[in-house]
């Protein structure tokens, strides 16, 4: 059984990904922003997380950059419902550049997440 | 107007300014007393002010000066040719100088007013940019909530029951939405400015093609890096427009001569972890610190005075010849530079050449293709 951390700051979207995640037989984590995300790292060991890329008080490219500098080895899935628009807005491909497994554009179906999930695991 | 103007012309119209001019043309080139001839200089420069004040176009200009020397052969046919030719030069210098700064002010001031009213454009064009690029940004999260809520309860739905027919509705209609946000970031994104992960190197390359082909022969033009890739955030176009500007303005300061103009990239870091140079730094840093992609831009050519260094950013201000530039360039790419949240600044001797470095913040944590790391440049 898979355990997958979220990290997003939308409770909605948060629930909607958990019932989703446990639908798909995954036991799940949440935290609501990159610092929660850190505190729930040190008392647990998912084997994959989920995080939002613009989030307020600790956002998704500061905790990727965070964990790869204490290469925990755990793959990263970003997702973020923003795209490269606005200017200096961290986005999808710099998550990317900095070695994210998969990334989800928001929003994405079942069969997108799942999809991704196979590919951050098994890559 | 802080000049006493002997003769009271408090109407500026272009007759009296003609007559003055004519007047002080024949005290300039008749008269043997110096310090009458530096007064007619110095009214003359009053002139050329007033003139530009009065609006008074160039054309007309050239024909009073013309007309005021017609004036002045016919008066005094005994005046040898050369002595009104040695002494014109001076009024006549005084006149225009002051006529064509004042023109330059002017200009200046009017292009000023309508710069701003572009940049004022701009802004609110990027402002409707960035709130679609917001409002897109918050669709996506609440669409990802309702697909993602609808598929789950299409798990609960008997597919024959008519709910199922419904969800698949809701579904069809988040859809339609998800591809409405995805143009309005389109819409969003032809906005002035799209920034997004640059390799520097890459951009440099190509640009430097395209300026060996439109350079002069005589100029070299090297490409000196240490690393295979340099990323920032930055929009490609501008990047290119900071290296082209710079390899122009450089080989503008060297046309004299064969020229060198040398192109540098380099990651530095921040100069907190730089500080203790003095140990050997193969042992990785605990904390990583703050990145820079530099970029060089040096020539080996006339440099700049102090003065010109001062001015160097501001718009308008040029060296070159009119109609060779705009003044614009290095106060664009100033713009450009701080927008990405870098800095410019520039080290120049007269004689010897300038450099220009622009520190760019590095996009890190980035672990390109290993494979192309290892090859040395």
């Amino acid at each position: 059984m898979t355990t997958i951390l979220i990290v997003d700051d939308d409770e909605l979207f948060r629930t909607m990904l958990d019932a989703m995640l446990r639908s798909e037989g995954h036991q799940v984590l949440s935290a609501v922003n990159g610092t929660e995300a850190l505190s729930v790292l040190e008392s647990h060991a998912p084997d994959l997380i989920m995080t939002d890329i613009l989030m307020p008080d600790g956002d998704g490219i500061e905790l990727i950059s965070t964990l790869n500098q204490q290469a925990r080895g755990i793959p990263i899935i970003a997702m973020s419902g923003g795209r490269r628009a606005i200017s200096l807005e961290f986005n999808l491909e710099s998550a990317e550049l900095m070695g994210v497994k998969a990334t989800l554009a928001k929003p994405f179906t079942r069969a997108t997440l799942r999809q991704a999930i196979t590919d951050a695991l098994h890559a | 107007m802080t000049q006493p103007a002997p003769q009271t012309a408090s109407q500026a119209a272009p007759d009296r300014l003609a007559e003055r001019y004519a007047q002080l043309l024949q005290r300039a080139v008749l008269d043997e007393d110096p310090l009458v001839v530096e007064t007619a200089l110095a009214e003359a420069a009053a002139l050329g002010r007033e003139m530009m004040r009065a609006e008074v176009p160039l054309e007309e200009v050239s024909e009073i000066h013309h007309e005021a020397l017609v004036a002045l052969a016919q008066a005094h046919p005994q005046v040898p040719l050369t002595q009104v030719a040695n002494r014109i030069t001076a009024p006549l210098m005084e006149a225009y100088m002051a006529y064509s700064l004042s023109f330059r002010e002017q200009l200046e001031h009017r292009t000023n007013a309508i710069l701003n009213a572009r940049i004022d454009q701009l802004r609110r064009l990027e402002s409707i940019g960035t709130l679609a690029a917001g409002v897109a940004h918050e669709f996506n999260n609440i669409l990802g909530s309702i697909i993602g809520f609808s598929e789950l309860l299409t798990d609960e739905v008997d597919p024959a029951a008519p709910g199922s027919q419904y969800l698949q509705h809701i579904l069809q209609a988040s859809f339609r939405a998800r591809d409405l946000t995805a143009r309005l970031l389109t819409f969003a994104r032809d906005m002035p400015e799209v920034q997004a992960p640059v390799d520097v190197v890459a951009v440099a390359n190509e640009t430097l093609e395209l300026l060996r082909a439109t350079l002069p022969v005589n100029m070299r033009l090297v490409l000196e890096t240490q690393a295979t890739q340099a990323w920032v955030m930055a929009d490609t176009s501008q990047i290119q427009q900071i290296i082209m500007n710079l390899c122009i303005n450089a080989a503008d300061a060297i046309q004299v001569r064969d020229g060198r103009i040398r192109i540098a990239i380099e990651t530095r870091l921040d100069s907190t972890s730089e500080a203790p140079s003095s140990k050997p730094s193969s042992e990785p840093a605990s904390e990583p610190p703050l990145a820079w992609v530099r970029l060089s831009v040096s020539d080996n050519g006339e440099g700049m005075s102090a003065e010109t260094r001062a001015r160097i950013f501001d718009p308008f201000f040029t060296t070159k010849a009119p109609g060779k530039g705009t003044g614009l360039g290095l106060s664009v790419i100033h713009g450009l530079v701080t927008s990405m949240g870098g800095t410019i600044s520039l080290d120049s001797t007269p004689g010897l050449g300038t450099r220009f470095d622009i520190d760019l913040p590095a996009l890190t944590g980035a672990a390109p293709d290993p494979a192309t790391t290892t090859d040395p440049p």
